[in-house]
């Protein structure tokens, strides 16, 4: 009957209190785009286009399985595209054929090796 | 700590300060977290609800709920944040340490009431 | 669990760009693409995202180092400091690029101070760079908060009992920064020497400041 209940009460971020494995001291260099993920959040709070609080929020709005699966910056990114869709500042396509563009410019080579 | 704190300053007689202006608890004062369970957002962790403990000070300036923050509003109605000190034996009924260990946490005067 | 943070750190070398040799990542795609719209849309500026790499390139534990050195070496400083963390921090030229404030917890032979953001990795970075994977994972972030003692034993760090053990979680807009205890047989020490036994672990309270003897911090 209220099976779900937990699920909407507590936000799958929350985990203050539950039982976990021994620390394991990992650490990685940032790649650029990570860096440049963690710069653009920064700017979008400076404009409050996105603020830090409303990227939480998005993170959250992922879901349990997302949060799992997607590592810390891919969560954050997704997020972004979220809210910015919400928005209106971004729809869908804007998106997709940008992605599009962008996948296109790096692989210039793929034609000539096919000729 | 803050000691600057608004309640504690002298007010010339007659001078009625905003809704909201002044911080409603003060240092030493006990409170409890309140126990509700908002659908969307929150920034109290669960394993807070319903403890008491004690304001060590108030946070200063007044402040956006962060909670609210998270959809979006980034002004006004701005209320206190408290930094609260609650003995871990009050969180954690097996609490394996010391008893004098304690956490403390930032909470928001909407989740609040004075005990 | 996931294990992606694991493979991160086994990634030895940084991507470049744009890779002719590889293709990029989904998500890599995907902010490209958005910082890309952003730009063109005049939302953000074209140098922004640059100069916040700039920003962020410029902050690391050295930094806090020097605010715990500084602190050592001047009890007016740590009375300050201890006052308003960001306040003091910026009377050394850190400034503080976002809208948090910060607290800074003294570490006493009474009071042992832990920092930690079980809701998701809020974390001094104006003055210590950003943090550590493993802060922001699941183990530290769950049982920092109720078994302190067996996270910080995990570190190498035993607190005796008679110690009271304080354990801030950040939630809001405030952010906290442990002013570790100042190692035994450094009364001759300028402050730079001071400075280079403050590691980042030490600042966010899992381990202490490096002893004289020791080598080379984290």
């Amino acid at each position: 009957m209220s099976q779900t209940e937990d699920l909407m009460k507590r936000l799958p971020n929350d985990i203050g209190g539950f039982p976990a494995d021994p620390v394991v001291q990992v650490e990685h260099e940032l790649e650029p785009w990570e860096k440049r993920c963690h710069a653009l959040a920064d700017v979008l709070d400076f404009h409050k286009i996105i603020n830090t609080e409303e990227k939480r929020r998005g993170v959250e709005a992922l879901g349990s399985e997302m949060i799992g699966k997607l590592t810390y910056y891919e969560r954050w990114i997704a997020a972004f595209a979220n809210i910015l869709f919400q928005k209106g500042i971004l729809t869908p396509s804007d998106l997709a054929v940008k992605m599009d563009e962008v996948r296109s410019r790096e692989r210039p080579n793929t034609e000539s090796k096919n000729a | 700590m803050d000691r600057s704190s608004p309640a504690s300053a002298t007010f010339i007689q007659g001078v009625v300060p905003a809704a909201g202006e002044l911080p409603v608890f003060s240092p030493g004062d006990s409170v409890r977290v309140l126990e509700r369970s908002p659908v969307g957002h929150y920034r109290v962790p669960i394993y807070l609800r319903g403890k008491v403990g004690t304001v060590e000070a108030v946070m200063q300036p007044a402040a956006v709920n962060n909670e609210d923050e998270g959809y979006g509003h980034n002004a006004g109605s701005k209320l206190h944040y408290y930094r609260i000190a609650i003995p871990m034996t009050q969180v954690w009924p097996d609490y394996a340490g010391s008893p004098s260990d304690g956490i403390r946490i930032e909470v928001y005067e909407t989740w609040l009431e004075g005990v | 669990m996931s294990n992606r943070n694991d493979d991160k750190v086994k990634h030895d070398h940084p991507h470049d760009e744009i890779s002719h040799n590889a293709s990029l990542g989904y998500y890599e795609i995907m902010e490209t693409a958005v910082r890309e719209l952003l730009i063109e849309r005049q939302l953000i500026g074209p140098g922004e995202i640059r100069r916040q790499i700039e920003v962020l390139d410029s902050r690391n534990p050295a930094l806090g180092a020097k605010v715990v050195a500084h602190a050592w070496l001047h009890p007016d400083f740590k009375a300050r400091l201890l006052k308003n963390g960001r306040s003091g921090c910026e009377e050394l030229g850190i400034s503080f690029y976002d809208d948090t404030q910060l607290i800074v917890l003294e570490n006493t032979p009474k009071v042992h101070n832990l920092i930690v953001c079980t809701l998701c990795s809020c974390y001094p970075r104006p003055v210590l760079g950003l943090p550590p994977d493993w802060y922001k994972l699941k183990p530290f972030r769950a049982r920092a908060i109720y078994e302190p003692r067996a996270v910080l034993a995990e570190f190498g760090t035993i607190i005796p009992d008679d110690v009271e053990i304080r354990v801030s979680d950040s939630t809001a807009v405030i952010r906290y920064l442990v002013l570790p205890m100042r190692p035994a047989g450094t009364e001759k020490f300028t402050e730079e020497q001071l400075a280079s036994l403050v590691t980042r672990d030490s600042m966010i309270g899992v381990i202490p400041a490096n002893n004289p003897s020791e080598t080379s911090p984290k």
